[in-house]
């Protein structure tokens, strides 16, 4: 059966004005609100918990046991950031819900802010965004003019403020901790945990931090209730998700489909399939970090969380980048590691150091001066790196090094053979 | 002391202190956890990741820094695995750092010096080119960065941010090209600049001041108390004595103390160490001609011993508890007047709420104990019959007031001056007998917070080593006990708040006069 396109998310996407408030509340737009104010916090949070709708952001972590985690009676504020850096290389989706329907995503961040008791929401976006920046704001002065934020939000007695901050251009602060430093006007490094930001985050407070499309999903569990939500994808990865396939497609873009979808049937039956009759040389499954598959691997593969672990790499944000056979896998992973050392922030020393030193080496074989012994020093100083640091940036770098050496260690042990690039012609 | 726990380091079990973090429990305990971010004033930051441990059952390798300790932990220091991770790290640490320790002040105290010899690395694997930045920058205050030493621990921006609250480095950029700097055009400008020296746990940092003048193994290191105000931060007193030179001090560091000065002290005290080498008075004067010591002596005895009941002595407000009670003594031979008047000491609104205080006497609080008056009308109306005045480096000529009131008193009179420095007296005594600085003899000083601390004795300057008590005790033709065992035990007979002392294990501490030993 072909993979099908599955619209919950994307329900007004290809609408004419959806950012509207208008157009978006003729489709359905805050019309969970009522329902949402009607129910006690906590049942909001078991609701979601119970839904098993789990972070869109990378890393995949259970968003009602996230909120759960929120310290009770505590005589501080309690906030609420919505992780909108989107930085990771291939992942565009978070993009789509700014530009298409940010209501969807307001109206997910007042109930939130009702289920967790917030009444201050960060959305932090990336700096690159000036235009999607432009039209959230756009979005939230329409929702504050129409009542729906501010000191009575929806009419009812709670106050719900939204403040977009708008990052300065760095991958880091897609990290939850970075973000919040950053928000605090700091420089955008992570910081050590514990505390978590649940208990000591933003401002020192209570902080949650969850994606865009994360808590642009919560309207429609609401509406549904959880059996509505698990009515798509699997037992352990529950709903719909929106996947940005590019790359080597005859049709790049996003495409939201149920969780547990082949990936292989996603590639050729959305995506239009590889291009230009090329046969298929590798899938980075979720964004830049995730351990790249080769074409068997992929043929197994299903969309969701544990299928893809199963198979060595992880769902990460869903940004599926494919890669055709004239691909030279040694010049792709030079590219993202010259990425990862850029982005590195420089404060752990296993990163700072290490994704210089290993983005050099690919350099050197990629440039045909590279030494057999090369590939499996950069397989130890993937694992120095790894798990030794703060965050998980040093694990990004690592994984994909890890993965194309592993995977396709003969296009680099042909580099140093050769000493040159056997595709550069 | 809170309670103790038992935990397990390497198979042995521990008895360490309940609510610390790994590093600090274990260094009580005498384990030392390598790392470089960590400082016990500065609080963790996690940065370096050297502290890298393993924890029996928890997720992966944990940083000793953000690891409380808890009753029944288990923890690998020794094992090949463990020692791995910090090789791992270290080799990070190495790969983009200059090597250039054979030019490097920090050489023989650097924390990467030690841990590589440790470690037992001796082969690099790094063959790529290394990251280039800029060396010899002149960050202010005397203090000199070097951005290729640098591990980016930023012990140098937290202590900027927490302790004196100015904020003036921070660190720019990312990955490897991350480096320390300072705002454009705003150097460091404190008074506590230079710590950022000591607590720079590689070469990155280093002093103006010390640069290049001595390697750090050639040092002796002698434990003392800075004279630079009332206040008498712990110090070390690093000496040495080069080939065909004079023994000198080289620097000044401060001393660990929790009931003093904590980690710190100011740059005005740590630079004080020149006055040790500079400016000394060494030459002995009688009847106004530059003559032997023992010359000048017999003249001064024969003045005094021809002047009795009309002779003041002027003690000065930083000399050692002990050498204030021969003085006292000393004055009692002669019948004459004993006066610790020291106002021009203090230098209004030099305080501050960190170290520094006002008054820069050093032992101020033993006139107190001892009894001695500071009162300046007194003193003048005993000047003003006096025909012999004995100032014991005093410096009356500290504010401009006194200068000039004290040469009006002291005009006619035959003065005696006892000084370790050349101060205008010097050249305006008639009689002028050289005696020893504080780095050079031993004792003790209270501080403004009546904490007794013990000044050893670094150097022997034998040219003219007379220590001021050997000094006073020829002005009394040897009639006065001035041996420190014997003072002391008078000291602890005469005086109450002393009587407690056990001369001969006073904690390097110090000892807390109102409330006790630590």
């Amino acid at each position: 059966m072909a993979v099908q396109e599955v619209k919950v998310l994307s329900a007004k996407y290809g609408i004419k004005d959806s950012r509207t408030l208008a157009v978006a509340r003729a489709h359905g737009g805050y019309s969970q609100i009522e329902k949402a104010f009607s129910m006690e916090p906590a049942q909001i949070v078991e609701m979601v918990k119970a839904s098993g709708l789990r972070g869109r952001g990378g890393a995949g972590f259970p968003t009602g046991m996230k909120w759960s985690f929120l310290p009770k009676g505590l005589d501080k504020p309690t906030y609420l950031c919505i992780n909108s850096d989107e930085s990771e290389p291939a992942t565009f989706k978070d993009r789509q819900i700014i530009e298409n329907d940010p209501h969807m995503l307001i109206e997910g961040i007042i109930i939130t802010c009702w289920a967790i008791n917030s009444h201050d929401a960060y959305i932090y976006i990336r700096g690159e965004f000036v235009r999607q920046a432009e039209m959230l704001n756009t979005a939230i002065d329409e929702a504050y003019a129409a009542g729906l934020l501010g000191e009575k939000a929806c009419g009812k007695d709670f106050r719900v403020d939204i403040t977009v901050h708008r990052g300065a251009g760095a991958y880091v602060c897609g990290e939850e901790t970075a973000l919040i430093e950053s928000i605090e006007g700091k420089k955008g490094q992570p910081r050590s945990k514990p505390p978590f930001p649940a208990v000591v985050g933003l401002f020192q407070c209570p902080t949650i931090i969850n994606n865009v499309q994360t808590i642009a999903s919560v309207p429609y569990i609401i509406e549904h209730g959880a059996e509505g939500y698990r009515k798509f994808g699997t037992e352990k990865s529950a709903g719909t998700f929106l996947f940005g396939i590019s790359g080597h497609v005859n049709k790049p873009g996003v495409y939201e489909t149920e969780l547990g979808v082949s990936m292989k049937g996603f590639i050729e039956d959305l995506a239009g399939g590889v291009w230009k009759n090329r046969k298929l040389k590798a899938v980075i499954p979720g964004g830049s970090s995730t351990p790249i598959m080769t074409p068997k691997e992929v043929e197994t593969c299903m969309l969701d969380y544990e299928s893809i672990v199963e198979h060595g790499s992880m769902l990460g944000s869903g940004g599926i980048v494919v890669l055709d056979e004239t691909v030279c896998m040694v010049k792709s992973l030079k590219n993202l590691l010259y990425f990862y050392h850029h982005e590195s922030c420089g404060q752990c020393t296993p990163c700072r150091e290490g994704t210089g030193w290993i983005y050099k080496i690919v350099s050197n074989i990629e440039a045909g001066k590279g030494k057999m012994s090369d590939l499996d020093l950069l397989l130890e100083l993937a694992d120095n790196m790894e798990g030794k640091t703060v965050c998980v940036l040093s694990g990004a770098a690592a994984m994909p090094t890890r993965s194309y050496i592993q995977k396709f260690r003969h296009e680099f042990e042909e580099h140093i053979k050769l000493g040159k690039c056997p595709f550069a012609g | 002391m809170s309670k103790l726990i038992t935990m397990n380091v390497d198979g042995q079990e521990l008895q360490v202190e309940e609510g610390k973090n790994l590093i600090d429990a274990l260094s009580a305990v005498g384990i030392h956890i390598p790392h470089f971010c960590y400082h016990p004033a500065l609080g963790f930051d996690g940065n370096c990741r050297m502290c890298l441990v393993e924890v029996e059952g928890a997720r992966g390798p944990q940083i000793a820094c953000n690891t409380p300790v808890k009753e029944g932990m288990k923890v690998s220091l020794s094992s090949e695995s463990s020692m791995n991770l910090r090789r791992k790290v270290l080799e990070f640490e190495l790969i983009n750092h200059p090597l250039d320790c054979p030019i490097c002040d920090q050489a023989g105290e650097c924390k990467l010096q030690d841990y590589y010899m440790e470690a037992g690395l001796s082969k690099s694997r790094m063959e790529v080119e290394k990251v280039a930045k800029e060396k010899n920058l002149d960050f202010g205050c005397g203090v000199v960065h070097d951005q290729e030493r640098c591990v980016l621990c930023a012990r140098c921006v937290r202590f900027l941010r927490k302790y004196t609250k100015t904020a003036e480095l921070g660190i720019v950029n990312r990955c490897d090209k991350a480096k320390v700097t300072t705002f454009p055009e705003k150097p460091i400008n404190n008074r506590y600049a230079l710590n950022v020296v000591d607590i720079c746990p590689v070469g990155a940092m280093t002093s103006r001041d010390f640069r290049f003048k001595q390697r750090v193994w050639f040092m002796s290191s002698e434990k003392s108390v800075c004279h630079g105000c009332a206040k008498g931060c712990s110090i070390y007193v690093d000496h040495n004595q080069e080939k065909y030179k004079a023994e000198r001090v080289y620097r000044f560091r401060p001393r660990e103390n929790a009931q003093v000065n904590g980690h710190f002290m100011c740059d005005a005290g740590r630079l004080s160490y020149r006055k040790e080498n500079e400016n000394r008075l060494t030459t002995a004067k009688a009847s106004e001609r530059f003559e032997a010591v023992d010359i000048a002596t017999s003249q001064a005895v024969a003045l005094l011993s021809a002047a009795k009941g009309k002779a003041v002595f002027i003690v000065s407000p930083s000399w050692t508890t002990e050498q204030m009670a021969v003085a006292k003594s000393l004055a009692t031979h002669y019948d004459g007047y004993l006066s610790g008047y020291a106002d021009g000491y203090i230098v209004k609104g030099d305080g501050d709420d960190l170290l520094l205080k006002e008054d820069k006497a050093a032992n101020r609080a033993s006139l107190e104990l001892l009894g001695i008056s500071t009162d300046r009308q007194k003193l003048i109306s005993n000047l003003k019959t006096a025909e012999v005045v004995v100032v014991l480096n005093n410096d009356l000529s500290l504010t401009a007031s006194d200068k000039r009131e004290f040469e009006a008193l002291f005009a006619g009179k035959q003065v005696i001056f006892v000084g370790s420095h050349r101060i205008a007296l010097a050249d305006s005594a008639q009689t002028v007998i050289p005696c020893a600085s504080y780095t050079e003899y031993a004792g003790v000083v209270v501080n403004v917070d009546s904490i007794l601390q013990e000044v050893t004795c670094a150097i022997e300057k034998e040219c003219f080593a007379r220590r001021p008590e050997q000094v006073m005790a020829a002005l009394s033709g040897n009639a006065i006990k001035a041996e420190l065992g014997a003072v002391r035990q008078q000291l602890s007979a005469s005086v109450p708040a002393l009587a407690q002392v056990d001369w001969n294990a006073i904690p390097e501490n110090g000892l807390n006069l109102k409330g006790g030993a630590q």
